[in-house]
């Protein structure tokens, strides 16, 4: 093996939320194509450490964040803060998955189609074999491959949120950031995410919020443990 | 124990208030369709002219309800065409954009609004038509535009506030979705926030509708009038449903002309009727086109 490559730099990060702080000072490192999980006691901030990597607390009123986060696509360590940054392209290449899958109220096509068509494609073709290829890669495809026109509110928890994962695949993400994502999963479904998980880490730096031990423990390279207000080493 | 018999009794006025409600209603819509059914008829509409010529305009009607019909849906387009895209447009300020404190003046603002008597829009509207007409141009007179804008104005909190409230009760996981997939502000509201609130919208817009529809204070005063068939323009004055029963419930002077005034009432509730229909019809097309189209 080679010299560990690193994705993610992350220097003297602090969270805050009206005006209370709910981390500070949190300095680490994340290494490219590897899974590395976060767990700790609820309310020490680990959803809001995920939303800092993609700028998605600029969307919750009241939040601040301060420090810097280095993210490296291809040309070397960029600030993802800087002021000249777009949040749209990070957001595309940092991909996210909630705690509830929140499937849009569309088709599961379209939902599929939803971030793409943000991005601006219009060629029906290129739209429709990303789609196939994002489901494919969450082993979705052949579960719905005969109703992509039906309402994705139907499928079963497990589908539902194998299809925002496939949704999130679709823009094809160097960082895949999930907060918690089997949490509300029966034990079959989430043993069909964390293998799904183990394959996306040949493509994505994934990084797992999550509070069971054991699925920590079967698929986390990297073990970090979020409480006191510091992001440390298991 | 004790706990159960209030359960019961509260359940018991609930009920009780509901069918109150319920029966109020089918009392009074049926007492209208008791009295007035006798005077629907074609010539009720249209007197002595033939369907079709007005129906084409080709013919005026005199005696007939079909100009204050006319005068009615038009108002009802033009008002809720004016009020629509600037309350829709503030009820989306208010809850996606504007500041803390800005949101709480311009809330008590537009509550105020709410609560203004529709005779002081009236008024309102009326001494806006004077001073124009003194000091800017003599041709200004009440007509239909200066009528639907001041219905516009007093239909108008009714729609930025269900706006704004639809857009805010939406889940915080619904409103993160779409920027964590690469959406602008502006994309995530007009893409996902807006179509998933487009019901509780509807119904804000039918009550404006049918306040539209009602509403008698604001239209006397600023351009309806008792005879001016349908109207030429939107410069001109017009006959409208509930000024002509207000007209004939406090003028009639004979048992015939009260039945119009019934029969007119009725035709009013049931422009109403499909009016909503309509409305009904534009929210389920517009949540399949936003839903399903695949």
């Amino acid at each position: 093996m080679g010299k560990k490559q690193i994705k993610i730099q992350i220097k003297k990060l602090g969270f805050y939320y009206k005006n209370q702080q709910i981390f500070e000072n949190i300095c680490i490192e994340f290494e490219k194509k590897s899974i590395t999980s976060i767990s700790g006691p609820s309310g020490q901030g680990k959803s809001s450490f995920l939303m800092a990597l993609n700028r998605l607390w600029e969307s919750i009123e009241d939040a601040k964040v301060k420090g810097t986060i280095l993210m490296d696509f291809g040309n070397g360590f960029e600030d993802i803060y800087h002021k000249n940054y777009s949040v749209t392209e990070l957001r595309q290449r940092v991909g996210m998955v909630f705690q509830v899958p929140n499937p849009l109220p569309m088709s599961i096509y379209k939902n599929i189609e939803f971030p793409l068509k943000l991005r601006g494609e219009k060629n029906k073709t290129i739209i429709a074999e990303k789609v196939e290829q994002a489901l494919t890669e969450s082993f979705l495809w052949d579960e719905v491959k005969d109703r992509l026109s039906s309402d994705a509110g139907l499928l079963s928890g497990g589908q539902q949120q194998r299809l925002c994962i496939a949704r999130a695949l679709v823009l094809e993400p160097q960082v895949l950031l999930l907060d918690e994502p089997t949490s509300s999963l029966d034990e079959t479904s989430a043993r069909v995410i964390e293998d799904l998980l183990v394959q996306l880490k040949k493509k994505c730096t994934i990084i797992l919020v999550s509070h069971h031990i054991d699925q920590v423990d079967r698929i986390a390279d990297n073990k970090l443990v979020l409480s006191d207000r510091r992001l440390e080493q298991k | 124990m004790g706990k159960n018999v209030w359960d019961m009794l509260l359940g018991f006025f609930a009920w009780c208030c509901a069918i109150l409600l319920v029966g109020s209603m089918i009392l009074i819509i049926g007492f209208l369709i008791l009295k007035g059914y006798k005077a629907i008829s074609l010539e009720l509409i249209f007197a002595n002219t033939s369907p079709l010529e007005a129906l084409l305009f080709k013919q005026q009607v005199f005696g007939g309800l079909f100009p204050a019909m006319v005068g009615t849906f038009f108002l009802i387009l033009l008002s809720i065409g004016f009020a629509l895209p600037l309350g829709l447009a503030s009820g989306i300020f208010l809850a996606e954009y504007a500041p803390d404190s800005i949101k709480k003046i311009f809330s008590l603002c537009f509550d105020i609004l709410a609560g203004v008597p529709s005779i002081v829009i009236g008024l309102f509207g009326f001494s806006i038509t004077v001073l124009l007409h003194h000091s800017f141009n003599s041709q200004i007179f009440p007509c239909l535009l200066i009528s639907a804008l001041s219905l516009a104005f007093l239909v108008l909190p009714y729609i930025i506030k269900t706006t704004q409230v639809a857009l805010e009760s939406l889940p915080l996981l619904l409103r993160l979705t779409a920027p964590s997939l690469g959406a602008t502000k502006l994309e995530n509201i007009f893409l996902v926030l807006l179509p998933a609130s487009i019901s509780d919208i509807t119904s804000g817009i039918v009550l404006a509708i049918g306040r539209c529809a009602e509403d008698t204070a604001v239209i006397m005063l600023t351009g309806v009038v008792a005879v001016a068939g349908i109207p030429k323009s939107i410069f001109s004055g017009f006959e409208a449903l509930p000024f002509y029963i207000y007209y004939i419930a406090s003028e009639y002077s004979d048992q015939f002309e009260l039945m119009k005034g019934y029969g007119a009432a009725i035709i009013l509730l049931l422009i109403c009727a499909v009016l909503f229909g309509i409305s009904h019809w534009v929210k389920e097309w517009l949540t399949a086109k936003t839903r399903f189209s695949y």
